[in-house]
């Protein structure tokens, strides 16, 4: 393997494919990073396996990287807006979230396991959305959820539940 | 990352990661607007870094994620998704789609059961108290908060609640029917509160907060505001056992002395915000104390501790610095004079907010020592410091330039030369002028240029004011109010009560909002404060019909033409009279809290 260029990682998916990615896009996966930290410099010149992510996943999760790869990093900062109560969600966020169920979820366990929790976030707010108003019917629906609940079941959690109706 | 992990809820079949006991998105905008979660922020939760993923799975798992992917995330992501919603509905329905949604988000929903209305309360009681529930409902419940339902609650009401044990948060305030008895019921026992407001309670007495002594060890916030009977028998031994003690409110305690206060200083080393507001029996040797001790302590407010003198911190040990320190209030500390102020900013350099209001006797020396807080300073209040004069404030804006707050009500030889020097605040969003008699359009102009013409250009930004507190500046025309409301958009109070100019005139008058009830015809007469959507209101009709507006036309831009309007002024006896009637509240109509937020005080006189 030819050594990729400098400030460059090579990441491995787990279906054995190699992604040359700039290490500063790759490097807002704080696993990414750290690993980075606790390996060195040499850690440029192998590829680094990403065991949980196939290929199409790892390059929509860096392809998020390098489009918000010059945002703050996110601190618990009192005054950001991160503390919004809303589940408003940016406009290039919300098209790249355009993508079947599927991918949705897996985008979500990504970002989970490579420690982007702006990503995580994004991906928890868009299925909140599809959530949002919804009757337990209509999101059985959505998802696509057995109900296991018996009828009885399902009547005593709405009894016991009935303060949080609207 | 931190995980929270805390709560382990019998109810659950499966040991499904379990939720946070306090979330930021729900904690820092739902309803539970006391004073602890108003500011606090201290608690982290987060969804957390899961574990690998189970790689191995059941042919059925593996069928099940295909039909339906959303079955592939873990309990800790289903949560998380989960915490995205505010709507107690939505994590209701969530409740009832299948048994691991409803493991999953039944600790959300029940985190902080909605007691708003009579009749919620009813239903979440009905809940707590039944025996053969789908959950044990009593041990999910984190947050209580009464408030709503103030007057209507009484010690019978809250006895359920003596079943939830596991209550962080109990918001009381204003139930004013409870006693010691019902609050206690719902104190025994409960070892993890963590914050208790029972501000206003007045029936409670040293019983409750013996009670909380004993049984609430990792108590980190207590507000007794107005709780009246309270005295320093219980309140040393709070301080005694409660060593996590971050945030102590003790308003309008008047019974507590230096006692209480010593022992907080010297069993809660953790202390970050103490409010002694008008705790009238408090000496200099708390507060000496409290800033020595209390290396962590942020917020400080001892408003009319009148019997505070210059000591208070001239006996603060030499050559330290108490770096924490960001907000100080000394209201009505009439005592202080420029030496205690001098010494205060010698040894916090980081205040951010700084309150001398009516701390009559300091001078422009104090003003000069307070420029030595550059940068830091945001927020600064020198109401009735009648002695400053223009040449402290032109420093002081110089030198501290990130000011957003400013008020200097009453600091009658204040002239214009120091509001076009405020002008140049580029962060400004509040100001109070109210009672500075000399000022004249031409400040008012200042204002609206915004003062920062280069910042404006670069980046367009519109003047940030939001607040602009006026009443009683009897030189002032429509000319620079007018100027004053298409230059900033984002104003949504101007109060010029006993402004000639506007309260008596009708067409105007009419955007203006409604005095408090409690004013006399007088004061009603003179009452002219416009806020929110009257605001835009009174842009637009000067906006669209200029002409019945003035007498002149088109000067309002032009600081030149400004002298014009100055000659149309007289100054009425009654108007002098008019501004004797309510001096003690004229200078501020809103108090802001130490996050910003703001407890209206309606009334700008």
């Amino acid at each position: 393997m030819t050594a990729p260029p400098r400030g460059t990682l090579t990441l491995e998916s787990n279906d054995g494919r190699k992604i040359v990615v700039d290490r500063d896009v790759a490097e807002r996966s704080v696993l990414i990073k750290h690993m980075m930290e606790d390996i060195g410099e040499q850690a440029e010149d192998q590829a680094i396996p990403i065991p949980n992510v196939n290929e199409a996943v790892l390059n929509k999760v860096l392809e998020w990287c390098a489009h918000h790869k010059a945002d703050p990093q996110t601190t618990n900062d009192d005054d950001s807006d991160s503390r919004k109560k809303t589940t408003d969600i940016e406009e290039w966020d919300q098209k790249f979230m355009q993508v079947d169920q599927e991918m949705l979820f897996e985008i979500i366990l990504a970002s989970n396991y490579l420690d982007i929790k702006a990503l995580l976030d994004v991906g928890c707010k868009t299925v909140a959305n599809m959530i949002k108003g919804k009757s337990p019917e209509e999101i059985r629906k959505t998802f696509n959820i057995q109900n296991d609940f018996t009828p009885e079941e399902e009547d005593q959690i709405r009894r016991e539940n009935e303060w949080a109706e609207e | 990352m931190v995980r929270s992990q805390r709560n382990v809820v019998e109810a659950t079949e499966t040991a499904s990661a379990s939720s946070s006991s306090s979330s930021p998105e729900r904690a820092a905008y739902d309803d539970d607007t006391d004073f602890f979660t108003a500011q606090r922020n201290d608690s982290e939760s987060s969804i957390g870094v899961s574990s690998l993923r189970d790689l191995t799975m059941s042919p059925t798992q593996e069928r099940e994620h295909r039909v339906s992917p959303i079955s592939r995330l873990p309990p800790e992501l289903l949560i998380g998704v989960f915490t995205k919603l505010n709507s107690s509905a939505d994590l209701r329905s969530c409740m009832l789609v299948s048994k691991t949604w409803s493991r999953n988000s039944v600790d959300l929903l029940w985190h902080r059961p909605l007691c708003n209305t009579w009749h919620n309360l009813q239903s979440v009681t009905r809940s707590i108290q039944t025996t053969d529930g789908y959950y044990s409902y009593n041990a999910l419940v984190k947050r209580l908060n009464l408030s709503n339902l103030n007057d209507q609650i009484s010690d019978g009401t809250v006895n359920p609640f003596q079943m939830c044990k596991r209550i962080e948060r109990l918001t009381l305030t204003g139930c004013v029917k409870l006693t010691d008895g019902g609050v206690c019921s719902l104190i025994y026992g409960s070892r993890s509160l963590l914050a208790l407001d029972i501000t206003g309670l007045d029936a409670i007495t040293d019983h409750t907060l013996k009670a909380v002594s004993e049984n609430c060890g990792r108590l980190q916030g207590l507000n007794i505001t107005d709780c009246s009977k309270v005295t320093d028998d219980s309140l040393v031994a709070v301080a005694e056992h409660c060593h996590l003690l971050k945030r102590l409110k003790l308003n309008n305690c008047s019974l507590v002395t230096d006692d209480s206060i010593m022992a907080v200083a010297q069993h809660c080393p953790h202390m970050l915000e103490i409010d002694l507001h008008n705790c009238r029996q408090v000496t200099n040797i708390s507060i000496t104390n409290l800033i020595a001790r209390g290396r962590q302590l942020r917020e400080l407010r001892a408003g009319h501790c009148h019997l505070l003198t210059d000591s208070a911190f001239l006996d603060l040990p030499k050559n330290l610095a108490f770096e924490s320190l960001r907000i100080l209030d000394l209201t009505a500390c009439h005592q202080l004079h420029d030496e205690a102020v001098e010494k205060i900013i010698e040894t916090s350099p980081r205040l951010r907010n700084l309150v001398l209001a009516k701390c009559k006797e300091i001078t422009d020396r104090s003003v000069m020592a307070i420029t030595k807080l550059g940068k830091n300073l945001h927020y600064i209040h020198l109401g009735h410091c009648a002695q400053i004069t223009d040449n402290a404030v032109i420093q002081l804006v110089k030198l501290c330039n990130r000011i957003r707050y400013i008020d200097l009500a009453c600091c009658q030889r204040l002239t214009d030369q120091s509001v076009k020097q405020l002008a140049t605040l580029p962060k400004l969003r509040r100001i109070g002028l109210v009672k500075c008699q000399l000022i004249t359009d031409r400040s008012i102009l200042a204002l609206a240029k915004a003062a920062n013409p280069e910042q404006r250009q670069k980046s367009m930004i519109a003047s940030l004011l939001e607040r602009v507190h006026l009443s009683y500046c009897i030189n002032l025309t429509l000319g620079g109010i007018h100027a004053l409301l298409n230059q900033c958009p984002k104003l949504t109070h101007l109060s010029l009560t006993g402004v000639q100019a506007f309260y008596l005139r009708e067409d105007l008058i009419a955007y203006c909002r409604e005095a408090p009830p409690e004013f006399t015809e007088h004061q009603r007469h003179v009452f002219c404060v416009f806020s929110g959507e009257g605001v835009n209101k009174l842009r637009d009709f000067l906006n669209n019909n200029t002409e019945l507006a003035y007498e002149t036309e088109g000067t309002m831009y032009d600081d030149r033409e400004a002298d014009d309007m100055d000659t149309d002024q007289q100054q009425l006896p009654g108007l002098m009279h008019a501004t004797g009637l309510n001096d003690d509240d004229d200078d501020m109509d809103e108090v802001d809290g130490a996050d910003g937020s703001q407890y209206e005080l309606e009334g700008d006189n």
